[in-house]
């Protein structure tokens, strides 16, 4: 395992450390002090694991292809902004904008998310242990938001294709989001993966995914119509 | 961009290094904008007297105005303690003085003159350029009290100078100061009502009204947790706000979640900052951040 301690050193020399040490063939490396820095451990392409002990600022884990990056702290605005595939797991609370525009991989919250989770995901999976803020799932194309708190306003507005399901109290639905009844995929679904991606204590704090409701594009955006009229006024 | 910071002391210390944090979380935030910086800081209470800042001017004679301003100030009430460090002036006088009056008293003596803040906690100092260079300016980091909040800017509106920068006080009112980073979109239309009663605006920047406003809820005997309620129904726009008085202080978000703000609250201290390393810079050991969501709004007592 490999070491990296951020002291003082700037955000560029500390992300070229990192590939360095993957260049290597190293696997783990553990980031220490990362005193919530923005930045930190973009754009890396293969299947090392890197942990952050600590706390990460705007933009972590953006751009990514491969790797696992767990953050023992909190993320700030963009976490895993863009990513192509991998996993990024943040054991504490995350900012606005968490998982926007993923195309594929894994982005784990334990704890809350802000504003604009998920918004325009392409693919695929987010899981916030907690509550996530307003607009989660704005526009998002493709791939599974799972929420197992409370969902913020303007839920799953204007969405194409995203699935989503929560497992409290959504304060208010987005313009075409709609309930849809769970199958018993989903529920199995729901249920794999709390159990992959959720300490138990998290977990078991949650309903039972039978519980979870499930909200997907009610489609009426989809395509204009004139006689809906009063729909595409109200949506952004 | 712009950076706010707020930092409150839980330990019941009246003399907690409140500039100092302050100062290490600006710093921290000092690339979100360098076009000027200050802290509000409510020091040790003193029921006796009003501690009175007041911006000589941009340029000209700041020894001769100072002489003028003191003059006035003992017209007005018991003044001493008098010290300058270049356009800025601070005074001490008997709280027997009506605030309002004496700040217009004091206005009157030229355009360029501004009361910065008056209060018995109360000490605002701001000036152009970035948070680093308060500290040689005006001594911030050695600013000891209760709780204070902090502005590092850059300008998207209106100009660079000391009456622009934030910390803003609420003209008139004593001990309220806010920093906001956002913009309020319905600013001309609360502006053009509050100056048709009469209110005087001191600069272009639509963050002044927020003091205004906030001013004016709590003369209606609200707490700051009405007046934040309150804001988010009548002002339009961005807004991350950080407000404070002698006893309270708290935060307000808008409605969108445009403006970041995130913050962590302990049994030593609450602590409000535009972006978390400001938090993890300033202030050691193991807490929890958050980020505030949309409307969300907290105060606490001192």
């Amino acid at each position: 395992m490999a070491e990296i301690d951020c002291g003082a050193r700037s955000t560029r020399e500390i992300n070229a450390e990192l590939k360095q040490w993957i260049q290597r063939g190293e696997t783990d490396i553990v980031v220490r002090h990362p005193g919530a820095r923005h930045n930190l451990a973009v754009a890396i392409l293969s299947p090392a694991r890197v942990r952050l002990e600590g706390s990460a600022g705007y933009f972590c884990a953006g751009l990514i292809d491969g790797p696992t990056i767990e953050i023992s702290g909190s993320a700030g605005w963009g976490l895993a902004e863009s990513m192509m595939n991998g996993r990024v797991v943040v054991e504490g609370n995350a900012g606005n904008g968490a998982a926007a525009a993923i195309r594929g991989g894994t982005v784990v919250i334990h704890g809350d998310a802000a504003a604009r989770l998920g918004a325009s995901m392409k693919g695929g999976l987010v899981i916030v242990g907690g509550n996530c803020g307003y607009m989660a799932g704005f526009m998002a194309q493709k791939g599974t938001l799972i929420v197992c708190g409370d969902a913020g306003e303007a839920f799953a507005d204007s969405m194409y294709a995203t699935t989503c399901f929560v497992g409290g109290r959504i304060a208010d639905l987005g313009t075409d989001a709609v309930l849809a009844e769970p199958t018993a995929e989903d529920i199995a679904f729901v249920d794999d993966a709390l159990a992959a991606w959720l300490p138990p204590a998290i977990r078991g704090k949650r309903p039972p995914a039978r519980e979870f409701r499930k909200v997907v594009a009610g489609r009426k955006l989809w395509n204009f119509d004139h006689r809906e009229w009063k729909l595409w006024q109200e949506a952004l | 961009m712009c950076g706010i910071v707020g930092y409150l002391d839980r330990t019941n210390n009246e003399h907690a290094p409140v500039g100092c944090v302050i100062l290490g979380m600006l710093d921290a935030l000092g690339c979100r904008g360098p076009d000027s910086a200050g802290v509000a800081v409510f020091g040790p209470s003193s029921p006796e007297r009003f501690a009175v800042r007041v911006k000589l001017g941009d340029h000209g004679d700041f020894a001769g105005r100072a002489e003028q301003v003191f003059g006035v100030a003992q017209s007005c009430g018991a003044a001493g303690a008098l010290s300058t460090t270049g356009p800025y002036l601070r005074l001490e006088i008997d709280t027997a003085a009506d605030p309002r009056k004496l700040a217009g008293a004091i206005e009157n003596l030229h355009p360029e003159i501004e009361v910065v803040s008056i209060g018995c906690k109360l000490e605002i100092v701001k000036q152009v350029g970035s948070p680093r260079h308060l500290d040689e300016s005006y001594g911030v980091s050695k600013f000891q009290g209760t709780h204070g909040l902090g502005h590092t800017r850059l300008s998207t509106e209106s100009r660079v100078d000391l009456s622009h920068s934030q910390p803003f006080w609420a003209h008139g009112r004593p001990d309220l100061a806010i920093v906001h980073n956002g913009h309020i979109t319905n600013y001309h239309q609360l502006r053009r009502r509050y100056e048709q009663h009469g209110v005087r605006f001191y600069t272009e920047n639509d963050s002044e009204v927020i003091a205004i406003y906030l001013a004016g809820q709590l003369s209606k005997g609200a707490g700051l947790a009405c007046a934040f309620q309150a804001m988010l129904r009548e002002l339009d726009g961005s807004f991350s706000c950080l407000a404070a008085t002698a006893e309270e202080f708290g935060f307000v978000k808008d409605p969108f979640a445009f403006k970041p703000l995130v913050f962590a609250e302990t049994d030593r201290f609450v602590a409000l900052a535009t972006e978390e390393i400001a938090l993890r810079s300033a202030l050691p050991g193991d807490y929890v951040v958050r980020e505030a969501q949309v409307k969300e709004w907290r105060v606490w007592q001192r």
